[in-house]
Formats: structure tokens, sequence, C-alpha cells
């Protein structure tokens, strides 16, 4: 069943394309059938979950290799997957609205609906192979939606460094995960989870957690590979909702989690984690704060949310499984929530700019209800279901079994964020549907249709329903993914009150100085930033690319800079530096002393011409003189293959010839008209050694290869099959294009891009000049759709 | 390109006869010297003719396709005829044959078809290539365009 949910929702994701006219919502309710439809299977399985069932399947994917697809559903994958499809669904209808007078819709829905297959996959996976595809799935279809209205470069970027820097931790994760793999002697979760004391002996240990560290930092967003959250916001808002807030960002922190039973309990566990979630939490609150952008703030508040889970995955103990779970559940209700209540508001006013926005309470009270339902929760404010979290998070940090300098630390930071939460929370309501109408906006404000009061309404209403009356409920539902996350039973116990406690006093704490802080709001989103200039994470990685796209034209330029000799010479040169050494120590000795005895004398005076003819094109003056030494030397070896019996070969080398020969004419006039004056003497005989060098080398090897038999020759096979399996007598024929046919395919396909090489440069070359010639100059972009396009002219858009 | 009512004429009527060398090349290829490439080479060489006595826009006039176009079909074509054994449940490219030789051209099996695609391919990079070079206006600064009925003035 798990499998066919993943491969349902990939496979239906096509379906999306088909929602194209503009203001009609009949197809986007028909698409979020099929998330409803997942998450009603799901949560079908939810009462064998609660009883500690689990459910697993496996199919051989490469036996050879040991390689399994398998599928696992327990309480965490249960929880993350009943997120996924639920606000998946709200999404897929939300969009319809979003985007109403957006024709590439459809697009938009292929990519999100992939989006949620992979998601769905990653979640359920049941071993770190199967899990790492989906993983990286997730980051292609995220750069896909970051980059959907690709033609503004701000948002080409955004989608860019998203996915540099998720893959590239990606990369990272890959190592690590196959390290602990090898490390347990198997890549189901089951068997890792079950090995934590081997593992945690192992000196792959340390590496692999790293590693796996690296990928999940890099993936949920954690400090100080934040940076690409924000970017992200390109993105249209219902992706933003889904992917950058309520799922996908959380996978780093669900990998954590998942193997929080076999990895966990060692300093550098508790230790990095901690202090990297606590630096990310703290860090997201001051600059969520500091934000004009609603999309921004949400998305910084975000970031500290991630950090909160980090953080709570580092430091563990009863409380700490709760908190995390509480604080998923409640992080995904009102973020989305916040974020579509962004996305209605962009969409009603023309603007997400806090300056540019206010009063909207009047003429869109519904949606400033929902806002303030789902802020309140983001606020911790009590009887919201983010205060339980809370309560639990701060619960989480006081009885954590850190040393007691640390304790105090984290449990600071906890608060002090938590009163920043309510700061900006409160500067987000205050901001968009208080005070006076904003200047900004565009005239006629009115309330969204019902059809996208959907999308926050369900999250935002659960916010406070679950609070009031299904906190058993969510408890019970709740307890079987903090059990699987800590290993052992652990009963989740969600209240409103847990009587005066310590908690109470810090969270009342929060809010209190929360709520003074609201005071001086414009004093502190004036503040400088916390961190230096030169640490700004973002402008490191405009460096770094800068930096490495530098170098390669840098390195281009020296190796490739225009002149077929340069090119030569540093191909050569490699080729002698791989197997000049080998040959010399190796191949030399070995070497047989030629005989001469079979030698005919017809045989000797061809071999001879072919020296004549080297000399003659080295020393020809003129281009005509050398093109015809060349042709010599190109016949001669044509002559070769008669004497030897591979008339095949012949007819080739000597059409290829002819050709080369008719080639060299039509570059007939930019050929240099006298060679020598092209390089100076010094270059010439540095060249000349290279030369005889590399013709000596060749020689030795072709004549080694040709003489050592290390191997049964598979040429009497050949010649045994080619009529009675190949169907031809010509055996060189039925080789290739049969016995090694897939060779030929290749060698097809190479000089079929080679071509296509050529063709583009040819068309960038024409675009240059066209604007060196001051015509209108078109996007480079053009050279390569220009070139697809006369290859296959199928879609072209007339202008 | 070269003047000469010599090289026109004879490039006039060895078109069609290198074509038919070409396609008996590709036809006798599995079991005589021949093949798809030598084939797809020597079609090619036909068009490079015309190209030489005639210039670019002549030879595009004449044989109206896109070899850019022939070349991909050729790629297309060859990697197609290995999928009949994936359908089957066999490794990629295992070869069928008809049961019985077909009178004047042999045997046919998607190995001969792949051969096709081969000679295709070679047609179009080889002939493309050609024009790249013929058509690049740096190196012909002077071409003018010329149609069929009026020949390419001469050049210095």
């Amino acid at each position: 069943m798990l499998s066919s949910m993943v491969l349902l929702s990939l496979a239906s994701a096509p379906a999306g394309l088909f929602v194209r006219r503009p203001h009609r919502h009949l197809g986007g309710w028909a698409l979020a059938l099929i998330p409803l439809t997942l998450f009603a299977l799901l949560c079908t399985q939810i009462p064998a979950i609660i009883d500690g069932a689990s459910i697993r399947e496996t199919y051989a994917w490469v036996p050879q290799m040991g390689l399994d697809l398998a599928f696992t559903l327990d309480g965490l994958s249960l929880l993350f997957g009943l997120i996924i499809t639920g606000i998946g669904t709200l999404i897929v209808l939300y969009t319809s609205y979003y985007m109403a007078e957006d024709t590439g819709r459809g697009r938009f829905y292929l990519y999100l609906l992939i989006f949620m297959g992979s998601m769905l996959g990653l979640v359920l996976a049941g071993n770190v192979i199967t899990m790492f595809v989906f993983w990286e799935l997730t980051s292609v279809s995220s750069y896909l939606l970051i980059g959907f209205k690709h033609d503004y470069p701000e948002v080409r970027r955004g989608a860019q460094q998203g996915l540099l820097i998720t893959v590239g931790g990606g990369l990272a994760l890959l190592v690590g995960l196959i390290m602990l793999g090898e490390a347990a002697g198997s890549y189901a979760f089951v068997d890792i989870l079950a090995a934590g004391e081997t593992l945690q002996a192992h000196p792959f240990y340390v590496p692999a957690v790293l590693l796996i560290f690296l990928g999940a930092f890099t993936k949920s967003a954690q400090f100080p590979f934040h940076f690409w959250l924000p970017n992200a916001m390109q993105a249209p808002t219902p992706a933003s909702a889904f992917l950058h807030s309520a799922t996908m960002v959380k996978a780093g922190v669900y990998l954590l989690a998942r193997f929080y039973p076999a990895l966990s309990g060692t300093p550098l566990w508790t230790y990095a984690l901690t202090a990297v979630g606590a630096a990310t939490l703290l860090f997201g609150s001051i600059t969520a704060l500091r934000q004009y952008d609603l999309k921004a703030l949400l998305a910084y508040s975000t970031i500290s949310q991630l950090g909160t889970l980090t953080m709570l995955v580092g430091l563990g103990g009863k409380y700490g499984y709760q908190a995390l779970v509480a604080t998923i559940l409640a992080h995904a209700l009102y973020k989305s929530a916040l974020f579509l209540v962004a996305g209605i508001v962009d969409h009603e006013t023309g603007t997400r700019d806090l300056r540019k926005l206010g009063g909207l309470r009047r003429s869109m009270p519904a949606t400033a209800a929902l806002a303030i339902l789902a802020a309140l929760s983001m606020a911790g404010i009590p009887i919201m279901f983010g205060f339980v979290a809370k309560e639990i998070l701060l619960k989480a940090t006081i009885e954590s079994a850190l040393i007691d300098p640390a304790r105090y630390a984290v449990i600071a930071v906890v608060v002090v964020s938590a009163a920043l939460g309510v700061a900006y929370s409160w500067r987000l309501v205050r901001g968009v549907f208080f005070g006076s109408p904003g200047s900004g906006m565009k005239p006629h404000v009115h309330e969204a249709p019902v059809g996208m009061l959907l999308g926050p309404g369900i999250p935002a209403t659960f916010s406070l329903a679950v609070s009031l009356g299904l906190l058993p409920l969510a408890g019970e539902f709740l307890t079987p993914a903090a059990t699987t996350v800590a290993g052992t039973a652990v009963a989740v116990d969600l209240r409103l009150w847990y009587g005066f406690t310590l908690a109470l006093g810090l969270s009342a704490v929060a809010i209190g100085v929360g709520a003074a802080l609201t005071r001086f709001e414009r004093q502190l989103v004036a503040w400088p930033s916390p961190l230096p200039g030169w640490l700004n994470s973002d402008r490191i990685y405009d460096a770094t690319i800068n930096g490495l796209l530098g170098g390669a034209t840098a390195f281009t330029r020296a190796t490739q800079n225009g002149r077929m000799r340069v090119y030569m010479l540093w191909m050569l040169l490699a080729f002698l530096a791989l197997v000049g050494p080998a040959f010399t120590l190796y191949g030399l000795a070995d070497l047989p002393t030629p005989s001469f005895a079979n030698l005919q004398t017809y045989e000797a005076l061809a071999a001879l011409l072919i020296p004549v003819g080297i000399i003659a094109a080295i020393r020809a003056r003129s281009r005509l003189g050398a093109i015809i030494a060349v042709g010599v030397v190109g016949a001669m070896m044509a002559l070769f293959f008669v004497l030897f019996g591979a008339p095949d070969l012949a007819l080739t080398q000597l059409v290829i010839e002819v050709l080369s020969t008719v080639f060299l004419v039509l570059v007939f006039a930019v050929l240099p008209a006298r060679f020598e004056e092209l390089s100076r003497k010094l270059t010439r005989a540095r060249d000349a050694v290279i030369a005889t060098i590399i013709g000596i080398t060749m020689a030795g090897v072709t004549y080694a290869a040709a003489s050592n038999r290390l191997f049964p020759t598979i040429a009497d096979y050949f010649k045994a099959e080619s009529l009675s399996a190949g169907k031809g007598a010509n055996v060189v024929n039925v080789i290739l294009v049969d016995f090694r046919g897939l060779d030929t395919m290749g060698e097809i396909m190479v000089l079929f891009i080679a071509l296509l090489g050529i063709y583009g440069m040819l068309r960038l070359g024409r675009a240059r000049r066209r604007e060196a010639d001051g015509q209108p100059a078109r996007s480079y972009v053009d050279v390569p759709t220009g070139i697809v396009q006369d290859v296959a002219p199928v879609n072209r858009v007339e202008a | 390109m070269y003047d000469s009512i010599v090289l026109r004429t004879v490039a006039r009527f060895m078109l069609p006869l290198l074509f038919l060398l070409s396609v008996f090349m590709l036809i006798r290829g599995h079991n005589l010297p021949g093949g798809g490439f030598v084939g797809g080479l020597l079609a090619a060489s036909a068009i490079i003719l015309q190209i030489i006595a005639f210039g670019p826009d002549y030879a595009r006039q004449a044989i109206p396709v896109s070899h850019l176009q022939v070349a991909a079909t050729g790629v297309v074509f060859t990697a197609l005829w290995g999928l009949p054994g994936l359908l089957t449940g066999q490794p990629y490219m295992t070869a069928f044959w008809l049961p019985e030789p077909i009178p004047g051209i042999g045997k046919i099996g998607t190995p001969v078809l792949f051969d096709i695609g081969v000679y295709l391919t070679v047609i179009g990079v080889t002939t493309q290539l050609a024009f790249i070079l013929a058509e690049e206006p740096l190196f012909y600064p002077m071409r003018k365009k010329a149609t069929p009925s009026e020949p390419v003035a001469p050049e210095a």
C-alpha cells in the first residue's frame, strides 16, 4: 500500500497539466482529491499505529547489490505523512484560486504533485538509499517550484541557491549514509537502528554523523546554511507554505529524529545539535523581527522553529520527544495558515510590504480572524496549541541533561526567542490588519473567496480546536511518533494546565517581555544586524560561486584559448602524464624485439612513405602543400589496411581522407598562408620535442598492445558467430551493428553531440557579432533554445 | 564556390550516382565490405560535392532537408531498434530477424535497421559540418546569395 501511495502521487502528477483555464476551479478541486485520498488512506492506519504496529514493504531493486526499495510506516512517518497529504490537499485547492489568472497553473501543479510524491516517499522510505533518492527528488522539485517564475533574475538566483545548498548537503549526506550502512552492515533503517551500540563504537561514527548533520542542516536551513530559505521565498506562496515551511525543510529534522535511537547519546550529538539549533533559533527570531516583507518575516520565523526542532533532537529526554512531535504539528498548522494568509493579502492588495499594508480587518474580516488565530498560536498565547507545544518545549529545556551553564543558556535562548516570537507575531497582525489603511495597496480590496479561505482556515481552526477539545486525542495520536523517535515507549501528555510550574512562569515572562517589546517596535527594527557584515552567509555564497565561475573561466581561457595547437598541447601532455610513466616503468621491459623476417618490399615502401609525408607536412611552407602531404599519410594508412586484409577500414579511411581534404579546402581561406610566421622558433622547438616524445610513446604503447596477449583473443568468437548468430558474413559490420552495437550507438551519439557543439559555437559567434554590430542583442539563452528548435521543430512558438 | 564548368557538369550527374553507391554500400554491408558508416560518408560526399561545385545555397535547395534533423533522426532511429529486445524481456539490442531474406536486399533484421540509423547520422553530421564551414560568413565574407538558375559569381 505504501509504495502504491507514493506511486499514485508521482504518477498522477501529469494530471496537473490539464488544469489550464483561468478562473475555473473544477480542476483544482478534482486534483485536491489526490492528496485527500492519500490522507484518508493514511488515516485508516492511525488505529493500527497507535496500537504499536508498523507496516513494512520491501521490493527487490538491485538485488545484485543487495539494494531494496523499502517502505515503512510507523509513528513518525505517519505524522509527517498526514501533514504532507493534509496540508497538501489544502495547498492544491488554494493554488487554484491563488493562481487563478495564471495560464501556467498546470505546470505548477505538476511540480507540486511531484514534490508531494517525493516527500511522501522520503518519510515512508524504509532504507537509507530509498530515502536518499526521494530526498534529492524533493530538492529538485523545490528548485522547480522556487524557479516557477523564472523570467526574473532574482527568482532564478533563489532557485539555484536553494538547489546548490540542499543538493550540496545531499552529497555529504549520501557519503554519511553509506558509511553508516557499511558500519551497520545493512542499509535498512530497522537494522541501522538496531545496531546503535556497534555504530557508536565504530570509527565511522564521527565522520558519518558529521556528514549527516551537514545534509540535515542544509536541508533544514540551520545556521549558517539558513540563507537559502529566505531567498526561496521567490516561490509562489502556496509552494512556500508547503515546502519551505510545513514539509520539505523539516526533512532534515525528520532524518535526525529517525536516527535518534541509534546515533544519539554521545556528547557530539547532544552538544552539536543543541548548539546549532539554539543558534538558529535565536538568529531566526531576531532577524524575523526586522523584516518588512511578510513572507521574509515568516521565513525567518520558520528558521527559528527549525532551530527549535534541531535543538530538541539534540536534547532528547522524556519531554524532548514530546516537545519535538508537538512542535512539528503545531508549527505545520499555524505556519502554513500564516503563509496562506500572506498569500491572500498579497493576492488581494498587490503587496506584502508591512510598510504599505494596514487596516485590512475592515475589508477582510475573515482573513484577519484566521491570521489572528494562527499568530496567537505562533506567539504561544494560552489556550492555543502553540502554547501547549511551547510549555513542553520549556519543560524539555529545563529538564534536559545538559551540564548547567549550557542548560541555562538554552533556557535563556528559548525564553528570549519566545518573547521575540510574541513581538513579531504582533508586528505581523498589527501591520497588516490594524491601524490606518495602508498606502501601497490596490484600491477596492475585498475578502478572498471561500475556497481560498479554506486553505488557512482549516489549520488555523485546528490550532485552536486541538488545544480546546482534542488534546487527549492529539496526545494519543502523537504518542507513536514520540515513541519512534525515542526508541522506547513515551506517552505524549498534552495539557493546557500543568499547574504552577517553572515552565508556566517562564512562558508568562516571555509573553510579558514580548508584549513590552512591541512598544519599542520601531527601535528594534532599526537595530543593526546581530551579525558582523563579513559573516553574511548569502554574501559568502555569492563570493564562492563567483570564485568558482571565475576560476573555471580563467582555467578554460588558459587551456582552451581558441587556438587548436594549444588544445592539442594540453590534451597530449595530459595523455603523456597519464600513460607515459606507467609505460616507461612497466611496458618498456616486456617489449619483444621486432622481427623483419616476413617484411615484403612493397610493405617497406608504403611504410617509408608515411614518414616522408609527415616530414613534408612539417616542412611545407604553403597551406596547399601541407594539405597534400597530410593526404599522403592518410592514403598510405589506407593502403596498409588493404595489405593486411581490412577492406572495410581501407574503404572508410579513404573516404575520410577525401572528406578531410575537402573540409580543409572549405576553410582554406582562413588558414594562414605561410605557416612559420605563426609561432616563434623556441615554441616550435618545444612542440617538436613534445610531438616526438608523444609519437614514440604512442608507437611503443601500440606495439606493446599488439604483441602482448594477456587475454585470449575474442576475434575467433566473432569469426565463428558472425554468420550463425549475427546473420552476416562481414565480421566487421556484424561487430559494429550487432555484437558491439551499443558502442556504435555511443559513438554516433558522440558524433551528434560534437555536431551540436560546433553548431552552438557558430550560433553563439553570430549572436556576438550581431551584438558587436550594434544590432539588437538577444539573450544567449536563445542559443540553446535555437539549437533545440532546429533539431526538433516541435512546439515552436511564433511571436 | 569554384566556377568550373567541368566540375559542375560532373557534380550534377555524380549526385544520383553517389547516392545509389551509398545505398548499395549500406545494403551490402552486412556480408561484404561496406556498411552504414562508409555509406553515410559517401552520401555526404555527394552533397558536399554540390557545395563545392555550386555553393551552399544551391546545395540546400537541391536537397531540401535539415541535415541537423537527419542526424537527430538517425540517432533516435538506432536507439529505437534496441527496444524490441527490452519489450520481450531480453537485454537491450537483442537482434530480431525476419525468417526469410527479401530478394535483392537480403536478410532484414533489427541490426540492419540499426545500420540505417548509423547511415542517417553520418550523413547528417558530415553534411551539416560542411554547411557550417561553407556558410560561415567569417570564412567567406564576399559570398552572395545565389539561386539554382543563377550560379554563384566566381570568387577571387
